[in-house]
């Protein structure tokens, strides 16, 4: 059988196992697992043993639908219309949980605990909307090394449930592929001088001073220079609290400067998937039904904090709207990314 | 100078629709938030103006065709603000009213929806208008409170109120105030003008000779009596409260910028060259010649046509306050006109940079060309046909209330420089409001 969406993964996708969950888990539970995995990989870790190569299996969850009062929730926050038309944005929320659970995983190699998000891609294909049953399917892939460690990519695949509930029967109407670092964990050796681009890793320790910007050396990215801005964000303290409320992503890092502080961080940090989603809202209907919508993250914004944000369309080839968020003050970039109509 | 490329004047067919003519108007004076009107409501203010207009006018018990008239800051209450008025205004019960909101360019909508339903033969007679309170602004309940009260009063059982109730946390209690930012950019206004300030290199020297302007012909406008038949006073206030007839470029350089401060820019507004939170109401007369004549009431000019831009901010393509700039050419070429053939261009001041945005933007050969698709530029006005008796940064800027503000007060000028001319030269001005949401309006009005 051959998956009719353009970009699924074809042979690849087939020799993964798949394991069938009953629902979308819960990123809380899952979280609390990894934690524990995590513990047990460090200390595998030190011992030289632990695995070292992602888990050859595809998690799917069938019949997975958007309820009514959480979509309107997440499009009241972030800015979006409340019309029955999912935002890509939403759409994550909904199905990253299943991506979530392989990499809580006993032998995901890499320790949930601190993954930094580098940076996501989310291609639209098709609009879904509310009332439409998706089925979600979800795996690691692309181990690869970067300066400060590891990076992978987490892939989620949404298609519209077929009329008889056969999975990956339609083509893929959404598919998100989510790139994580893990800061210090060297599985793979050599060839990533540099890294694909994602660059700034400062998720964990470059919210002080020094910025990984200027320190990375490999000068394959251009300085940031901060644009024109059109638009400016005041993300208040409850800002992590609320996006966490309608994604159900609970890390403690972006909850309180409590929490935050308890795991390495001067004040609690926004939610990466906030921000794109932010600017995402920003583009508005112009963008269209289908559109690939990407995004590179760089420091965390810290709450509260205000973010000098520019939306504009971009003149060149690739055509679309380009995004980037900065602070005001220090002009250091949080993020950047571009939204291309397909 | 003339615009190169303009369409060369063609003939105006008067004989339909019929002409629409302003035949007054009174507002009350403009006072600082805080200030005289501290405790003055929406509908307390807007129907002292409305029933000023009345007595100056003898309309006492009149049944006039229409009242149009809204606020940009509105109670909840006020779904009815302008009828509301009427009930408590002099003019008769069985005048029908409704609300009209587009941010600033309220006031001036109201005109040219009144003008245009008196031109197609709809009502004779219509008063337009509008009102702005920032002392008596609303406040509201957070959301997450509004949503238990809500939820409480949709409960019948105690377990489903004590459910709703137990939601509460503290925090919730904190009062929303209104925003002055754009909801999709959450930039205030004086930081967008900020950006479109830096953009056209405006400078803090010309933005302050603009305020200084502004104040000193307002100054010369209360004290030669110009206002005395279109200001009520009220509450006290004899003039604008706003007006420092005795400011001083040396004064205005003297204020620390507000705006654009995280520029690369030098930040060069300041509360001088911005306008001031105000309260105030103001109302304008229209009627038809037929009503004006059965009233006795001589014609001070007709409202010609008008046109209404936006741009899109919000992807920085234009400036936010810059729509007028692309409405007054559209509306010239319909008419065959030129900047040249106006002689009062009155824009509204938002900020002083907003003006010298404006008039440079039409000035400026590559913009008329570029992004008004013009063959040159639209053309210069002289300062001295700008806003000649001042306007929002001296007078204040009760947002809705500033439309009726300037269609009074260039009417009346149109008329005294018609009856000065003594011929028959037609004597038009340009009016242009810029307003919240990117949207500009802009009007023609001709000496009757």
């Amino acid at each position: 059988m051959t998956a009719a969406g353009g970009t699924s993964p074809g042979v690849a996708d087939l020799r993964r196992e798949e394991v069938v969950l009953p629902g979308v888990p819960s990123l809380g539970r899952l979280y609390a697992r990894g934690a524990a995995a995590s513990g047990r990989l460090v200390l595998a870790r030190r011992f030289g043993r632990g695995p070292v190569d992602l888990p050859e299996v595809a998690y799917v969850v069938a019949g997975v639908q958007a309820d009514a009062a959480h979509l309107t929730a997440y499009q009241h926050l972030l800015g979006e219309t409340a019309s029955d038309v999912l935002p890509a944005g939403f759409v994550h929320v909904l199905a990253f949980p299943v991506a979530t659970a392989v990499m809580a995983r006993p032998d995901f190699p890499l320790p949930l605990a601190g993954l930094v998000h580098l940076a996501n891609e989310i291609t639209q294909h098709v609009p879904l909307r509310l009332g439409q049953a998706v089925d979600v399917r979800a795996w690691a892939q692309g181990l690869a090394a970067h300066r400060t460690g590891t990076t992978v990519e987490l892939v989620t695949e949404v298609r519209l449930a077929g009329p008889a509930r056969e999975l990956r029967e339609g083509p893929v109407a959404w598919r998100g592929v989510s790139t994580y670092l893990a800061k210090g964990t060297h599985l793979v050796r050599g060839g990533a001088g540099d890294d694909g681009g994602a660059g700034v890793a400062d998720g964990v320790e470059g919210t002080g001073g020094a910025d990984g910007r200027s320190g990375s050396g490999s000068g394959a990215r251009p300085a940031f220079v901060a644009p024109v801005p059109t638009a400016r964000w005041e993300l208040d303290a409850g800002t992590g609290r609320r996006y966490a409320a309608v994604s159900g992503d609970r890390n403690p890092i972006h909850l309180s400067a409590v929490s935050a502080k308890a795991l390495g961080f001067p004040r609690a940090i926004a939610h990466g998937m906030d921000t794109a989603a932010r600017a995402l809202a920003t583009v508005g209907a112009e963008r269209g039904d289908a559109f690939t919508w990407s995004v590179e993250f760089a420091k965390p914004v810290l709450l509260p904090g205000s973010v000098a944000v520019r939306v504009a369309a971009d003149d060149g080839p690739g055509g679309g709207w380009t995004y980037a968020g900065w602070h005001p003050r220090s002009g250091k970039v949080h993020l950047t990314g571009s939204v291309r109509p397909l | 100078m003339a615009a190169t490329g303009s369409p060369a004047p063609t003939p105006r067919t008067d004989a339909s629709p019929r002409r629409a003519l302003v035949l007054g108007g009174n507002r009350i004076p403009f006072a600082r938030a805080g200030g005289k009107y501290v405790r003055a409501s929406n509908q307390d203010m807007l129907t002292a103006a409305l029933d000023g207009l009345v007595a100056r006018y003898g309309l006492q018990g009149e049944r006039v065709g229409e009242v149009a008239a809204g606020a940009v800051l509105k109670h909840s209450r006020d779904f009815n603000l302008t009828r509301e008025s009427v009930l408590g205004s002099a003019l008769s019960n069985e005048t029908p009213a409704f609300d009209l909101q587009q941010a600033c360019a309220t006031g001036l909508e109201t005109v040219v929806l009144l003008a245009n339903k008196i031109r197609l033969g709809q009502i004779e007679s219509g008063i337009a208008g509008g009102v702005d309170s920032t002392s008596d602004a609303p406040i509201a309940v957070s959301d997450r409170l509004r949503r238990v009260l809500l939820d409480l009063s949709r409960a019948k059982s105690p377990q489903q109120k004590l459910a709703a109730l137990a939601r509460l946390r503290p925090g919730d209690l904190a009062p929303s105030v209104p925003r002055t930012s754009e909801p999709r950019t959450g930039l205030s206004m004086g930081e967008h003008q900020a950006l479109t300030t830096a953009e056209w290199g405006i400078t803090r020297e010309a933005q302050d000779e603009i305020a200084l302007l502004s104040h000193q012909r307002l100054a010369a406008a209360w004290d030669a009596g110009f206002f005395d038949d279109l200001v009520t006073p009220y509450r006290g206030l004899t003039r604008d409260a706003n007006l420092r007839a005795d400011t001083s470029l040396e004064k205005l350089a003297t204020l620390k910028p507000t705006f654009g401060l995280t520029l690369d820019t030098p930040a060069t507004m300041t509360a001088g060259n911005s306008t001031p939170l105000t309260d105030g109401a103001s109302t304008v007369l229209l009627g038809s010649q037929e009503w004006a004549d059965a009233h006795d009431l001589t014609p001070l000019a007709s409202v010609v046509d008008a046109e209404t831009a936006a741009v899109d901010f919000v992807h920085g393509v234009d400036g936010l306050l810059t729509a007028g700039v692309f409405a007054a050419p559209r509306l010239l070429a319909r008419h065959g006109l030129t900047l040249d053939d106006m002689d009062y261009v009155e824009i509204h001041e938002a900020f002083a940079a907003t003006v010298a945005v404006t008039l440079g933007a039409w000035e400026s050969d590559e913009f008329c060309r570029t992004r008004l698709g013009l063959d040159g530029p639209l053309g210069k006005v002289d300062r001295s046909r700008v806003n000649v008796h001042g306007s929002s940064l001296a007078a204040g800027h009760p947002f809705a209330a500033t439309g009726g503000r300037i269609v009074a007060t260039v009417s009346k000028e149109l008329a005294r420089r018609k009856a000065a001319n003594g011929d028959d030269r037609p004597v038009r001005a340009l009016i242009s409001v810029c307003a919240a949401g990117g949207i500009g309006v802009t009007a023609i009005l001709e000496a009757a």
